[in-house]
Order: structure tokens, then sequence, then C-alpha cells
């Protein structure tokens, strides 16, 4: 091999790698059908305080009626999203080792923002459904919805920057 | 500055490195079309290098189909993640010091432009003792 450290022609490959990554994370973009499956999911899952476990109605359900469909439309979603991509993205560490340092994978502030709207909103369902507040429950459902689809948003955001930057690999 | 992570001869070639490279961007499988588009190389190129990576144990193939589309995912295993962290770490190193040299060598030889600035700025200076 030549001298390629003088060689600016040997730096062409990495380059060429730099824009087939972004092409690749191009590709990461959700159809039109996944963000409103997303938001059914969400609010399947908030919808969970006003099963008949904790919301004594005659028009309250089982909760096995909520948590069935809404991990069968996650399922769904997800194998879609695959399918339409053709990229399949597995559960990922928080943080990664790189030149020896722990860095954060960008995705991490909106985990962490689905996780605290989940427990809060749940939280603030019951309490409400408790308190025979049970309109200002939906309101507070709905709002935490819209919220989990923006983190939704941003999560795959964050994935497609991930791939754009390597994920870790130089 | 020196280089000294080594290159390694299988993923050398341009379309090898780029398919190593896709599949490390942090995706767990890539099916063939995404990875040809994202590649911009044709099908049957894609087939004969991937073939090499898999006999090389560097990726991992499996084959489905989806109705009576067949469908090929290719993923790259932890052998092939260590020589493409490798290659790739050779090559920012090869950036690093290809950019170095360019600073020395403008330093050296200062371009025109970083030639006349002084001369612009003395002739006053000059002028007025």
């Amino acid at each position: 091999m030549r001298d390629a450290a003088r060689d600016p022609a040997a730096l062409e490959p990495l380059e060429r790698l730099r824009v087939q990554r972004s092409r690749l994370a191009d590709r990461m973009r959700p159809p039109w059908w996944y963000l409103p499956g997303v938001a059914i999911v969400w609010a399947l899952f908030f919808a969970g305080p006003f099963s008949s476990r904790s919301f004594s109605s005659p028009a309250a359900v089982s909760t096995w009626a909520i948590v069935i469909p809404a991990g069968a439309v996650c399922f769904l979603l997800q194998w879609g999203l695959v399918r339409a991509t053709g990229i399949k993205v597995g559960p990922r560490p928080l943080r990664v080792l790189q030149d020896g340092l722990f860095y954060y994978r960008p995705g991490r502030p909106a985990g962490i923002a689905m996780a605290v709207v989940s427990i809060a909103g749940l939280g603030s369902e019951a309490s409400l459904i408790r308190h025979g507040l049970p309109v200002v429950a939906i309101v507070v459902a709905a709002l935490a919805v819209a919220a989990q689809v923006a983190a939704q948003e941003v999560l795959l955001r964050a994935i497609r920057q991930d791939l754009r930057g390597g994920g870790g690999a130089a | 500055m020196t280089v000294t992570a080594k290159p390694d001869p299988l993923i050398h070639p341009i379309t090898r490195l780029s398919i190593c490279g896709l599949l490390a961007a942090g995706a767990d499988w890539v099916e063939f079309a995404a990875l040809r588009d994202a590649a911009g190389i044709s099908d049957s190129v894609l087939s004969k290098q991937s073939r090499v990576l898999e006999d090389a144990g560097y990726v991992e193939v499996r084959k489905g189909a989806v109705g009576r589309r067949p469908r090929t995912w290719f993923r790259l295993t932890a052998e092939g993640r260590q020589a493409v962290e490798g290659h790739l770490a050779w090559l920012a190193q090869l950036e690093e010091a290809v950019s170095a040299g360019a600073r020395d060598a403008r330093q050296a030889r200062p371009l025109p432009d970083e030639r006349a600035q002084p001369r612009r700025v003395l002739p006053p200076l000059l002028g007025s003792s």
C-alpha cells in the first residue's frame, strides 16, 4: 500500500460512507399510518384507568379488553415499520462506550420523557377518576397521548441521527 | 501523526466497505433493497460481495419471504463488527493524518494571501518612524 497518509484520495471511502449512511437514515421515515397507529396504542394504554378494575361504571370494560388490542396493534406497527423501511432497529443500550468514554444515545431524553408521561398520566387519571372527575381524566389522557406521539417522533428522529452518525462505529 | 490501526484487506474494497459500514451504522438487520439503495450498487454486486462477506464470517444472511416475494436480510456478526470498527478506526486516523499533513504543508509554504498580509500592515509602521 502506498503512503496513504499523504494521499487525499484515501479519504474518499469515508466521505462516501457518510453519504451512504445518510441515505440509509433517510429510509427510516415512518409511513403515514405509523404515528396514527402509535396514537391508538397510547390511547388504549391511557384507557387503562377506565377499566372495570378502577372505574366502577356499567360502561367500564375488562383490563384485558384493553391490553390485548394494544399489544396486537403495537406488534403490527413494529412489523409494518420494519417491512416498510427495510431496517430493523432492536432494543439498544442506553449508553455506548466510544474512544474510552461513555456517551448517551440521542434518543435518551425522549425515552425518559415517555416513561415520565406514562407514569404521571396513569397516576393523574386514576386520581381524577377517584375524585369523580372522569371528564378531566379524559382530557389528561388526550394530552398524554399527544405527548407520547410527539416523543415517539423525536425517538425516530434520534434513530435516524444515530444511523447517520454510525451508531457508535466511527 | 502516525496511523496505528490496521486496515482489513477483506473490507478494504469500496463496495464491501460500504456494505459493512452501513450494517455497522446501528441497525440490527437491513433488508436487501434498503442496503442496495443506500450503497448505490446493483443487485448482482450486492449478492456477490455479500456472499464473500458471509463466507468470511463477517455477515449473517437470513432469507425469508413475504407472500411470494423473497426477502433477504443482512446483519454483521460479532467478528464482522470488530473488523469494521478496526478498519473505520484506521480510516479515521488516516483522515486525521491527511488533515495534519495539509496543515503542516500550508505552514511550511504559506499561501500567497498569507504572505501578502504582513506587507499590507508593515508600510504604514515603517513610514511613521
